[in-house]
């Protein structure tokens, strides 16, 4: 057989070359949560449900049953999948806008309730798809469609701290952490412990994924790795902000090694 | 399953292999690459961008770095074995 690009097993194959931009955050994302897939064996009993946004753009991207739900919806949506079908694994893509903005009262019941679903969250600071406006994410002074002077915290307030919000109201079996797609490694650890905590039934797990998103930045291969290297971790600091107990005894004398 | 075409490079430590038909030319490989040995190719990827190709063969370290950045996994990087190290030293 001839050479063939490592994309995980649990990838549509012929709908490659995938969708997205030219150095879009969300194919490192989507291929760090198919090896998570391929690596937990989960393929043949997943849900994967996606927002609008950019986000709705995986639609066709894995070899899972696949459910695309109005704006913001994916959170309940995939809830009740849940609740209807316990032995299935849920997992709700969405973007910020989705999750943070109009979506934003879904996920705070979900995280309430500690509903057993894995929530992964691409925060790329702006509303992409519709051309780059400002979103809860934008960070202070940042330019974009919206905010053409950049953003000013005293009219709009500061950037949503997601996972901080959903690590201070889900009770201690919920998994939160804020990953990045510069560091692939570390962030397969995190989405693949987001999957297990559902898996084992022990409550919410929540991911945001800082991701590139040149087309709207306007920025080039350079300036694209230095805004979310460099500018996004001052005021997303990348991490896990509640790890369950079983992980924390699992990982033992290891530590809790944060770099990738 | 479809299969991609791609253009194979033997290097030092291990072969290079771009699937042109994947790579957009996002160049974020380029600039991630810890011996900036990567650079754009003559080849055209598939929306019609430059893509990319090692230039320095002789700094390539074969590290992959480049493959896990890039995302729409046009890099594949293959270390050699033992076997084809032996080879390779004996040439």
């Amino acid at each position: 057989m001839a050479v063939q690009p490592a994309m995980p097993r649990s990838w549509r194959r012929e709908t490659k070359p995938h969708k997205f931009c030219p150095g879009c955050g969300h194919g490192i994302a989507l291929r760090v949560l198919g090896q998570a897939i391929d690596q937990l064996n989960i393929q043949d009993r997943m849900v994967f449900g996606c927002d609008i946004g950019c986000s709705l753009l995986a639609w066709d991207f894995f070899n899972v049953d696949t459910v695309q739900t109005h704006h913001g919806r994916t959170t309940p949506v995939i809830v009740g999948l849940k609740r209807a079908r316990p032995e299935l694994v849920c997992v709700a893509y969405m973007g910020d806008g989705g999750g943070y903005a109009i979506g934003a009262q879904h996920l705070v019941s979900a995280a309430m309730r500690n509903d057993r679903i894995t929530v992964i969250l691409i925060n790329n600071t702006q509303y992409a798809m519709t051309g780059g406006q400002m979103a809860p994410t934008t960070l202070p002074g940042q330019k974009t469609e919206t905010s053409p002077y950049g953003r000013d915290p005293d009219m709009t307030g500061h950037p949503t701290q997601g996972p901080e919000m959903v690590a201070t109201i889900t009770p201690e079996s919920a998994y939160v952490a804020r990953g990045t797609i510069s560091r692939p490694k570390q962030l397969h650890k995190m989405v693949t412990r987001a999957l297990e905590n559902q898996i084992a039934g022990r409550g919410f797990s929540f991911v945001e994924i800082l991701a590139t998103c040149p087309t709207n930045w306007r920025t080039n291969a350079k300036n694209t790795w230095k805004f979310i290297e460099e500018t996004m971790p001052t005021h997303f600091k990348v991490g896990e902000l509640k790890v369950p107990e079983a992980f924390q005894a699992a990982a033992g004398g290891e530590g809790a090694r944060a770099d990738g | 399953m479809a299969d991609f075409e791609y253009q194979q490079k033997e290097l030092k430590r291990g072969t290079f292999t771009l699937f042109p038909g994947l790579c957009k030319g996002c160049g974020l490989c380029i600039e991630k690459c810890p011996k900036k040995c990567l650079g754009w190719s003559e080849t055209l990827g598939v929306y019609g961008m430059p893509a990319i190709e090692p230039i320095n063969k002789e700094d390539c370290i074969s590290c992959g770095v480049c493959s896990t950045v890039c995302p729409d996994c046009a890099i594949l990087v293959e270390r050699y074995g033992k076997e084809e190290k032996k080879k390779k030293e004996e040439h």
